[in-house]
């Protein structure tokens, strides 16, 4: 539905400027949840998303749509390091929520006492008010397990591997609502079931009177001495990224930075945020897949993308086992192999699930400007990391055997393209060097953490950063640890949590 | 350039088996578009990829000839054995070309239905101006 408060690209000569009480840069998990929470407290808030704003009836299919259309710079953002891995954001309205899988985790509970030993911030009385806050947004988002019709097999062959392994594991509670089992939540779910930030929480920012600035990437924060006054930018055009007119938006009470993990920390300093902290602490859960090969057809473009988990080595090692669905255009760019020989393999298409392993990494990378608006990750697992990693996938393919695989693929350089039921443990002896797998990162954190010694965070426990005034970071990079979950639901808990914070602010400072 | 892009995503995706391989039709107007459409880092990785793809059959096969002069039977093994190359480089930049010899192949309503996938309907590339 158009609205007037949305703003989308304007040619160069069309300038806008806007004064609102709050401008939140960014419309993903962290911007969209802080900019409602300010819109029911009542103040005007205006959103500046640097991607164009798309309906399910806009989305892509195939996944050449989905790099063109949907990903921050096509998908083409990896770490430099020992090996490339892709780091995989979107840019539209709604952030990376359009292209994830929506699987709703609270955070655990030792993760605010782990906040608290080691950064000075969270506890039991953080724990306590996110947890709450994560609740009334996963009846806002429509939470749900993923409903046994749309289950599919992968995610039914997952469950039985995991449960004759004898592992806890369980069908996904995901931000949908009633789940077609389209398996395309990659691409956006054109079914419109998946609560995306530009379905859900966006839309009510409009309707209490919110402004939305699409195609509109945030160059500088303005500042009046250390405080924060307003954002100014210049709109850029989603298909042919030609520089438009300008944008200056004057926010009277405060400038919301929720960018991502990679934009956050270099939006911040190109508007000379000076720190030491900033940029540093990147941390992910860096993920790969093992294919199963099965006798029957699996199909697993039929059933939720991503139905089911385990945690049971959450802990110990560190590792998150999922389910995934990939579309033939993904499986037949990523089997191992050219020629005739992967025509040849492509045969068993219909006959592969994917099984994935998302490491809990402890190994801190930076993030740094790059050329031309780029970002650059510097990230290399450790040892230690690496040795999870390996069992990450170990676990994994005995989950596909426990299931009934008759053969896993491993795609790992250095071990046979197939391995049997009885061969599987050569993946726990196969190589640690990271070169040898093909990973992408896609659950970050870090680069603007929060903490409570300015000399080793970027802000506080509110968002809040150290020497400037109005000026708060409300995503994925203030989180100052890994998670060993999925964060979607910590960072909407922490944006929800700095919102709340800023509004109590205003009342005591109105009351003073 | 397009052309040695072409070049490059036929020889990963052959036909002669069971499935359809890529037609040097369907590469040819993908190539034209990633490069039209995709932003500049992309492209770039792209067109470098396929030329290193067709200077490596000195290091895969120890002929020294490009890939494009290359016999069918002989493409197909440099194919296969560069993008498995243990210089971590080389396999790199080939990578882009076969993940998007794969998207192009895969995206394919003809190469969809031997597999019995659904055909895409078109990606719209629409979104909201008001
Ligand atoms: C494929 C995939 C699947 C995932 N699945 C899950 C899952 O199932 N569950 C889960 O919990 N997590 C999942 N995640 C992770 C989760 O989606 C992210 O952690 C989360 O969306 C990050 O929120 P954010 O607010 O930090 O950033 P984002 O959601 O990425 O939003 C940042 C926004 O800021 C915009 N932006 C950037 N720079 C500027 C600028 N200069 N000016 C204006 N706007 C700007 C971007 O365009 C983007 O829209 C997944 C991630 C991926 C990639
Ligand atoms: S599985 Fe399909 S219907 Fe369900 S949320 Fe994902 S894309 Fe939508």
């Amino acid at each position: 539905m158009p609205s007037r408060n949305h703003i989308a690209f304007q040619e160069r000569g069309e300038n806008v400027e806007l004064d609102v009480d709050y401008v939140v840069v960014g419309s993903g998990a962290g911007g969209a949840a802080a900019a409602v929470t300010l819109a029911r407290g009542g103040s005007s808030v205006l959103i500046a998303e640097a991607g164009p704003w798309r309906d399910p009836e806009d989305y892509p299919s195939s996944v050449y749509g989905t790099m063109r259309d949907m990903m921050d710079s096509w998908g083409a953002t990896f770490t430099r390091g020992r090996a490339f891995w892709p780091i995989v954001q979107a840019r539209l309205v709604g952030g990376t929520t359009v292209i994830n899988s929506a699987i709703c985790v609270r955070t655990p509970g030792d993760i605010f006492e782990q906040w608290k030993l080691e950064h000075g911030i969270g506890g039991d009385e953080m724990a306590r008010e996110i947890w709450e806050i994560q609740e009334a947004i996963e009846s806002d988002l429509h939470a749900s397990v993923v409903p046994e019709e749309s289950r599919g097999r992968h995610n039914i062959l997952a469950k039985k591997g995991g449960d004759g392994l004898g592992i806890d594991s369980h069908y996904m509670t995901r931000y949908v609502r009633d789940c077609e089992g389209r398996g395309q939540c990659l691409q956006g779910c054109r079914a419109g079931r998946k609560q995306s930030t530009n379905l859900n929480l966006i839309p009510e920012v409009l309707e209490r009177g919110g402004h939305v600035l699409s195609c509109a990437p945030v160059e500088k924060i303005v500042f009046e001495g250390a405080r924060a006054v307003g954002v100014s930018g210049r709109f850029s055009h989603p298909q042919n990224h030609a520089r438009g007119g300008s944008f200056r938006v004057r926010a009277r009470r405060g400038v919301v930075i929720a960018a991502s993990v990679t934009r956050s920390p270099n939006l911040l300093a190109a508007s000379g945020v000076e720190s030491k902290a900033l940029g540093e602490k990147f941390r992910a859960h860096p993920g790969a897949p093992i294919f199963g090969s099965y006798e029957d057809p699996v199909d697993m473009s039929r059933g939720a993308t991503q139905g089911w988990a385990s945690m049971a080595y959450r802990t110990e090692p560190g590792l998150k086992l999922e389910t995934l669905s990939l579309p033939l255009d993904m499986v037949a760019g990523r089997l191992p192999g050219a020629g005739a020989l992967l025509m040849e393999r492509l045969e068993e298409f219909r006959h592969l699930a994917i099984f994935v392993q998302a490491t809990r990494a402890e190994t801190a990378g930076r993030v740094r400007p790059g050329a031309l608006g780029r970002t650059n990750v510097r990230y290399t697992l450790d040892t230690k990391d690496m040795h999870r990693f390996r069992e990450g996938m170990y676990r994994v393919a005995q989950v596909h055997i426990e299931a009934g695989a008759r053969s896993v693929l491993p795609c790992i350089t250095g071990l046979p393209y197939r391995l049997g039921p009885d061969e599987i443990h050569l993946i726990n002896e196969g190589p640690l060097d990271p070169r040898a797998y093909v990973a992408i990162l896609s659950h970050l954190f870090g680069g603007c953490v929060m903490g409570a010694d300015p000399a080793r965070s970027v802000c506080d426990g509110n968002g809040r950063v150290h020497g400037r005034t109005g000026l708060y970071v409300a995503d994925g990079s203030v989180i100052p640890t890994n998670l060993g979950v999925n964060p979607q639901s910590t960072i909407m808990g922490l944006a929800v949590f700095f919102a709340q914070r800023m509004l109590d602010d205003e009342t005591s400072a109105n009351a003073a | 350039m397009n052309w040695l892009i072409r070049h490059a995503m036929c020889a990963m995706m052959p036909g002669g088996g069971t499935l359809p391989g890529l037609t040097a039709e369907e590469a040819h107007a993908y190539a034209q578009r990633v490069r039209a459409e995709s932003d500049w880092l992309y492209s770039l990785g792209l067109c470098l990829g396929a030329v290193m793809f067709a200077i490596t059959p000195i290091i895969t096969l120890l002929i020294p000839l490009p890939s494009f002069l290359l016999p069918a039977r002989l493409l197909d093994r440099h194919a296969e054995r560069v993008v498995g190359h243990r210089s971590y480089l080389i396999k790199q930049a080939v990578f882009l070309v076969r993940l998007n010899a794969g998207m192009c192949w895969g995206a394919s309503a003809h190469n969809r239905s031997a597999l019995a996938q659904p055909a895409y309907p078109d990606d719209p590339g629409t979104y909201r101006t008001d």
